[in-house]
This record gives C-alpha cells, structure tokens and sequence, in this order.
C-alpha cells in the first residue's frame, strides 16, 4: 500500500539545510568555540570502583603556575541528581566512588597542557570498600551493596531484590495455564554486551558568565533544557540564570540527552569568572560517559503445534553500573516483540554494579530485547518444525490487536515489510555450505513528549521557524519541509532559526524517535495557524468571506478569480504595518497517540569455518515509514542504523575489567565500529502506511534499523553452519568455539526471581 | 615554549608561533583558527582531522606540527574558493552523504586525496580509500555513492 497524497514538497530529496556549513567545515561544534581568555578544564579519574575518599590534597595542583582553579566534590551543593524520578548520584562525589574513570576533581587552568600537569599533582588517599562487578552476582543477598543507602534516596520506589534500582513489569492473561496448555515450550538465555554510542564528536562544552553573572553554556547536547535543568538543581540556582546554546551536534545517538560534565566547567567559570573550555578525549568518553551496559535475557515461550504461541514469560537484567544514568528498562515491553501473544510475563531488572554508569543509545535495551527475542522465534520455528518467515507472519501483530501497554494497534506496514524481505532476499532458499539466510523483525513506537512550534511570516514572503529542538540526523530540514509543505511554499523559503534556551520554545528532548513526529506535528499545526491567519488578513483586504479564499504557492487567491489574490510578502508587510506585527503561528501539543514502527530485516551471511569469521554479504530492511518526509534522510537513518547494529552483532564489545569493571577497550583502535570495508551495500526497502497521527501520516524512523542486525545475523549463522550463538557479538573466536562444540549455556537462575516475587 | 614555524595553509604563507609538543591538528585549530579539521580520537584512528600535507592525506593528529615546516597543507577550509563548492564537497550536499558531519571534513579530504590519484575508482576502491575515516551516522553508502558521482563529474570535467 503506498500513499496516494500528492505532495509539493515531501517524499522528495532535499539537501540538508546545514549542509553547506558541514562540506565547508563552517559548522560549529562545541569544540570550535574559542572565546578571549578561555581556561582549559580537565579532569582526575578515579582509580578505584568502590572506595571512600579520605583526603583530596590539591595544593601542590593549585600552586602550579597557570592553574586558575581547582574543584573538588565537596564545592558542590550537597544535591543529588538522576537521570529520573531516582536520585542516586552526585555531579562529583563527595565521599565515595562507585567506578574507575568517576570524576573526582577538575582544573581550570591557561592551557590543557598545565591543566593535565595540575591533575596529576593531585594526590588522593581511598580506602577501597567490598565491591561487586558482576550483576547476576550484585542480586545476591550476600553481595556487596553499591548504594547501602539507596532506600534513604529521593524518589526510590522499588524494594524487590538486592541492590536493585528499578524493576519494571508487564503482565496480562493466565501465564501458568497457557504455559500448561502449550504444546511445546522453548526456553533459551541470550546475552548481549556493553555498547559505546560510538558518537564521533566527544563530549564538549564551554560555560561562560556574562556581567550579569548569568551562566551561558555552549553544549554538544541533544537535550538544551534538560541541561539547564540539570545544571540548576545540582548548582543551585534558577533555571533562568542560566542559558544553554545547543551548538552543532557532532552525534549523540542518547549519550548526550542530559547533564554530562557541563557543571564542572560552569562552576570553574563562575569561580574564575573566565570561560572555561571541556573537551574530552576520547579515552575518557569510553570511560566516563555512560555506554550501555551488558544484558541477560531469559526467554521462554508456550507455543502450539500449528506455531501460535501462547504464553512468553521474560526475565531481563539490566546492569545499570553504578547510577541509573539512563531509564534502563525501555526493553521491557520489547519482551513479546512485534507478535499477538495473550498471556505474559515480562520483568525488567535494573541493577547496581561497580562500574561507569549505563547511557541511553537509541531505544536503549530494544536492540538487546530484539537479539533476544528475534533469536528465539528462530529457536521455536526449529523445535516445531516450522519456516522461521512463517512463524513470524503467523503471530505477527494485525491493526486492532491490543499492545503492550494497552493501546490498540491502529493501521501499519508490519505485513508488507515481512512480504518485501521475504521477496528481495528470495526466502527460503538452499545456499552453499557455509552461507546462509536469516531474518528478524522490529518494533518500536514514534516519540511523544513536550513539542512547540512557531512560524512568523517575514515581509519577503518566507517564513522563520522556531522550534527549541536541536537538530539530530537532519531533523531541521524535515521540519522546514514539513512547515513548507503545510505552507505550500518552497523550502528554501523556510528560515530555520538558530535558537537557544532564552528564545526558543521549552521542548522535549531530541531522541526516541521523536522529532519528526511530535515536534513536526507542532509545526505542521504551527503552519496550519498560519495559514488561517494569511486567509484571514486576506479576506478582509480583500472583501471577500474567508470559505472563498485558496492558499497556494506563497499566495492567498480567490477561488472563482485566481488573478485576485495577494501574497504571502504583501499579506506579511500589511500585517506588520496594519496589524501591529507579524503573522506568527504557533502550536503546542504535550503528548502523542500511540503510533508503531514495525520493519523486517533479512541477512546473508557467509561463515568460514576455520576462523569462525562472519561476513555479511547482503543486509535488507524494509521499513513502514508511513510518508517519507525527506527520503534520503529516511534512507541514511535506516543505512546509518543498521551498521551500527551490524557492528553490535559482530565486532562492538565494551569490555569490563572482571575484578575492578574498569573499562578495558577504551579507544576505537579497540572498540571495533564498522569501516567502509566491513559492509555490503545498502538496500532498503521503504513501505509507506500512513500513520493515522504524525505530521502528513510520518512514522518515527531512527531506532529500529539498529535492532534487527544482531539477531537476523544470529540466525543466519545458524542457517549457515548450524551453531546457535546466544551470546554478542558474534566474534570469529566465539562462533570459532560453538563450531567445536565448546560452548556453554549462559547461567540464570530464574527460579530463584519467581520465588522472590511469590509466583511459585 | 613557542616556537615560530612557517607552513603554507590553503594557499597562504603562515608565520605561526606553536609549543613544541603541538599537533598538527592542535596547531591549525588552536593556532591558526581552522577549526574545520576535528579531533574525534586524537589517536590516528578515527581520521576526521585528516588533511593533505603536501597533496596526500595525512591524519593531522598524528602529525607533530614542527616536523611539517615548510609542507603546503590543505584543510577543509581550503576546498570550497568563490566560485563554490569543490566537486567532493558538491557531491556530499547533493547525495546525503553527512548526518552529524563531524566525520564529513575527514571524509571529504581523504576522497578528495584519494581522487587526485585514482579518478576512475572502482566502489571497492573507494571503500579502501575511506577505509581510515570512521562515521557513525551515515553507514557509509551515502559518503561513497558521493564520492563515485563527484569522481564522473571530475572526469566529465577533466
């Protein structure tokens, strides 16, 4: 099914509005901010995983010449802050560490070489306390307690199980019937590992104080708001003496949704009322700044023989390291996938263990749920003998089944995206020995949240669009194409403002899928205000009732005399000279309805036998796009997406030291992101269903392209040579094993949770 | 202490007053206010500081300012003159090929090295070229089918 609206400007290619700055290298990132008499910040690691500070000696740091100030924990207010409703961390500790890399000083100083040479004149003295690494082991009752504290916490709800910050759940029908009536049960445990966001551009940020003594903070941040936010509670002071300037986003993928390191710089500038500039190395983005943490999986289904499946029941650990810096159970309702299943039982744990804390990245916990369960449905197919393709088309999810959280599943592609793989890649089909097929599918929901839009009419006959929204992955130009075509102007008559948080409008972060579809939506409301406003204005100038006006191409006509009619500049300079000001259309909206993302995946996969080396020859997406905003912006999200999780499935491993969880690949030289070299070319398939909500019926498209790969892979491997491997990525060395037969089931003692829980 | 050191960037002499211990890349942005070439690892392996030194691309990082005295050094700033756009930077805009576009600098200076030598390059070709350049965002199809058509345009233009 395709959509049948003709559109002016949508479903067309169009160049990014920024683009010209970007070939140019004119685009300013945070690090490209140089201001007259800059400090330079850096900042003192910890080198212990659990450990009290005894003393912090700085005074040999603070003598060296050139050094301007130093900080430790204990300048803060003694606030903690979340990344939630919980509040488990300091900025900076002030007594103890919970990981090797935690800040526990800073410097300002004339350069970053002094700067450095201060940071290691300063001595501190720890007395290290029992830690625990391992969050399997962390659940435990005999296991040290990261947060011996943590009940004591501002907003702690949560009480079921040792060192446990969240536990989340889902359940609906008779679990243990539908289990006792299956035909067939399948159980398997998958585990999935620590992920970088892999952002190119690290963490950066100059804070500066202006004479008023107002904080001006120029951040590298999908999130202006939620830092200033972040900054006034940890600092102390109102949201309104402080302004963030979201500078060019050099990639964020989540890492950059909240408050990261900007308040250490923001401190050093209000005490030395100089700018101060932080830029981390990239060492220090592995080992500071909050990955994704690794995630166990136990997954057991009730299925009949005919391959309806009946009941699932899903157990997921969420190692939160040492602060919950992201909500670490998004996957939660990930548990049944994109399929009608009437009875589960899912549970989400988040919890504590002594290492850096876990970040957000785009749908966290979605990609390791997906491995998780997309592995699964293969594993079921096997066990009753049925096609993978057809497992999946028989249980898939149809419009007016009931969602996980209830909602009801209105119109969507699902179906179509299954068929489009099943067609592109020829399934099923008999390959070599060695090759083989695999497929996954993806679910996800379009993002809602706070969103607001203004549109103001300049006296040329473009407009200017203000959004608070930083721009992620060309979100400005499906904005601006969005307000032009709800205009009926071109898009180069769309201004999209540079903004900061003293002029634009307060909105929502820029993640989850959540840009094009809630804030578009504002900005397509934004442009309809508009237009009700230039129709208005019009009418009465010229005489004519409102119903006998058109609006078209940058001009208010009337209908039976298209000649008569005035533009959108003359309508604009009567405005500004009659009216008193400007046509400005605005529109808010706080939530969304629920909109779903579905896409298929197929891989072909050849795998030598003597290295156990996997190489992807073919990868295929096709995704419900509903409208294609922007086309080749759809399509590098959906090649951008799926290479990162291609990386996921065969090469990205965020190691963890086993005794001290120090981070033990903390460069790219070590942490493997796909090249060039490593992948097949892209083919994608967009379907295009029209959301029933979402500006011109766009679903979201950023998250589920990366969720597949993992899992499609997977069982291509397994199609290829007959080895499940339940454990990523899937490495030469660890598919070189299966090959041999060495390879052990990932532990689980589920039983042990059901117990805790009173089920059985 | 700075040292004076003499390089020829994007066509222009610079007397430049660097620390010893400086970069390249940490010369051109800190130094001479070219802050187009980024610094995504400062460990050669990410090459979005990559340059041309004396025409063939180089990873600035890893690059000690001093030992480039007197080379001819090329840096994103220095692709685009009046007229517009050079062909690689066109062909970027034109095909996609940038999201976050910290990589694209690197990028568009590797292809652009890459092409001086090899103006009929295969696809594979081009991924061995920009086998050096890490991006995140774009997946890489985009940045090659970019580079392919801007190569048929240098040649058509040749």
């Amino acid at each position: 099914m395709t959509t049948t609206t003709q559109f002016k400007v949508l479903e067309q290619n169009h160049p990014r509005v920024d683009a010209y700055e970007k070939v140019t290298g004119r685009a300013t990132y945070a690090s490209d901010v140089y201001l007259p008499g800059m400090l330079a910040c850096k900042l003192l690691p910890s080198t212990r995983n659990h450990a009290r500070i005894v003393s912090i000696d700085t005074s040999a740091a603070a003598a060296l010449p050139g050094v301007r100030c130093v900080i430790t924990g204990t300048d803060f207010p003694d606030i903690r802050f979340g990344s939630g409703a919980l509040r488990d961390r300091y900025v900076m500790p002030r007594e103890v560490v919970n990981f090797v890399g935690e800040p526990v000083a800073a410097v300002a100083a004339d350069d970053e070489a002094t700067a450095q040479e201060a940071i290691d004149l300063i001595k501190v003295e720890y007395e290290d306390i029992p830690s625990v690494v391992n969050p399997l082991a962390a659940m435990g009752e005999g296991a040290a307690s990261v947060h011996p504290d943590l009940e004591s916490y501002e907003g702690y709800g949560f009480t079921l199980g040792h060192n446990v910050s969240t536990l989340l759940d889902a359940d609906r029908g008779d679990v243990e019937q539908a289990f006792r009536d299956a035909d067939v049960v399948v159980e398997d445990v998958y585990r999935s590992q620590g992920i970088n966001q892999g952002f190119l551009e690290p963490m950066a940020c100059v804070a500066d104080v202006e004479p008023s003594g107002r904080l001006v903070i120029y951040a590298s941040t999908q999130g202006p708001y939620q830092i200033r936010a972040g900054l006034a509670a940890v600092l102390e002071i109102p949201v309104s003496r402080i302004r963030v300037v979201p500078m060019e986003l050099g990639g964020g993928f989540g890492a950059k949704l909240r408050l990261a390191f900007e308040a250490f710089p923001a401190l050093l500038a209000m005490r030395t009322g100089r700018p101060v500039k932080l830029v981390n190395t990239r060492e220090e983005v592995f080992t500071m700044n909050g990955p994704r943490l690794p995630v166990t999986n136990y997954i057991r289904s009730g299925v009949m023989n005919d391959g309806t499946i009946v009941a699932r029941e899903a157990y997921t650990i969420f190692d939160v390291g040492a602060y919950l810096g992201a909500g670490p159970n998004s996957g939660i309702g990930h548990g049944i996938g994109a399929y009608r299943i009437p009875n589960f039982r899912l549970r989400s744990y988040g919890v504590y263990t002594n290492k850096i804390y876990v970040g957000s990245y785009r749908a966290s916990g979605v990609a390791d749920m997906t491995f998780a369960v997309e592995s699964h449905m293969d594993h079921i197919a096997h066990q009753i003998g049925m096609d993978a393709y057809d497992l999946r088309l028989h249980n898939a999810l149809r419009e007016g089944d009931v969602s996980v959280s209830g909602a009801v599943v209105p119109s969507n592609g699902l179906i179509e995206t299954l068929e489009a793989i099943k067609e592109k890649i020829d399934w099923p089909r008999q390959l070599e020995d060695g090759h083989g097929l695999g497929l996954a599918l993806c679910e996800w929901r379009s993002g809602s949240g706070p969103s607001t839009a203004a549109i103001s009419v300049n006296d040329d006959g473009t407009v200017s669009l203000l959004t608070g929204s930083t721009d992620i992955s060309g979100s400005d130009t499906s904005l601006a194409a969005i307000a032009a075509e709800a205009l009926g102007i071109p898009m180069g008559s769309v201004v999209v403002a540079k903004r900061d948080t003293d002029m634009a409008p307060y909105t929502g972060q820029s993640g989850g899928s959540r840009v094009v579809y809630s804030q578009g939506t504002a900005v397509q409301r934004a442009a309809e205000e508009t237009v009700q406003k230039l129709i208005a204005l019009a009418a009465e100038r010229l005489g004519v009732p409102e119903d006998a006006l058109g609006c078209e191409d940058g001009r208010v006509y009337v209908m039976d005399n298209e000649p008569q009619g005035l533009t959108f500049a003359q309508l604009a300079a009567a405005s500004i000279t009659s009216r008193g000001g400007p046509i400005i259309g605005t529109a808010s909206l706080s939530s969304m309805p629920y909109t779903p993302v579905f896409a298929a995946q197929a891989a072909e996969v050849k795998v030598d036998r003597g290295t156990g080396q996997v190489k992807v020859l073919r990868y295929i997406q096709a995704q419900d796009v509903g409208v294609a905003i922007n086309p080749m912006a759809v399509e590098g999200q959906l090649d951008g997406g799926v290479v990162q999780g291609i990386g996921r499935a065969l090469t990205e491993d965020q190691q963890f030291d086993p005794d001290t969880g120090a981070v033990r690949n903390p460069s790219f030289a070590s942490y493997l992101m796909p090249l060039a070299i490593d992948l097949p070319e892209s083919e994608v398939v967009l379907i295009k269903v029209p959301a029933e909500d979402g500006p011109f019926g766009a679903r979201a498209v950023a998250e589920p392209p990366g969720f597949g790969p993992p899992a499609a892979i997977a069982n291509a491997v397994y199609d290829a040579v007959g080895v499940r491997v339940k454990q990523l990525p899937l490495s030469g060395e660890r598919v070189l094993a299966a090959l041999n037969g060495d390879y052990d089931d990932i532990p689980f003692d589920v039983e042990a949770l059901r117990l805790a829980e009173g089920i059985i | 202490m700075k040292q004076p050191l003499t390089l020829n960037i994007n066509g222009e002499s610079r007397l430049l007053l660097v620390e010893p211990f400086y970069s390249l890349l940490d010369c051109l942005r800190d130094d001479a206010s070219l802050t187009g070439s980024k610094k995504g690892c400062d460990e050669g392996d990410c090459g979005a500081c990559t340059v041309l030194m004396d025409g063939k691309p180089v990873t600035s990082c890893l690059v000690l300012a001093h030992s480039a005295h007197g080379s001819e050094i090329t840096t994103i700033e220095g692709l685009a003159d009046v007229d517009g756009l050079s062909p690689v930077q066109r062909a970027f805009v034109e095909h996609g090929g940038l999201q976050c576009g910290f990589c694209i600098p690197g990028l568009i200076m590797s292809a652009t090295g890459f092409l001086q030598d090899n103006p009929d390059p295969t696809e594979e070709d081009v991924r061995f070229a920009i086998g050096g350049n890490l991006c995140r965002c774009t997946g890489y199809s985009r940045v090659i089918d970019a580079i392919m058509a801007a190569a048929a345009e240098m040649r058509a233009s040749a």
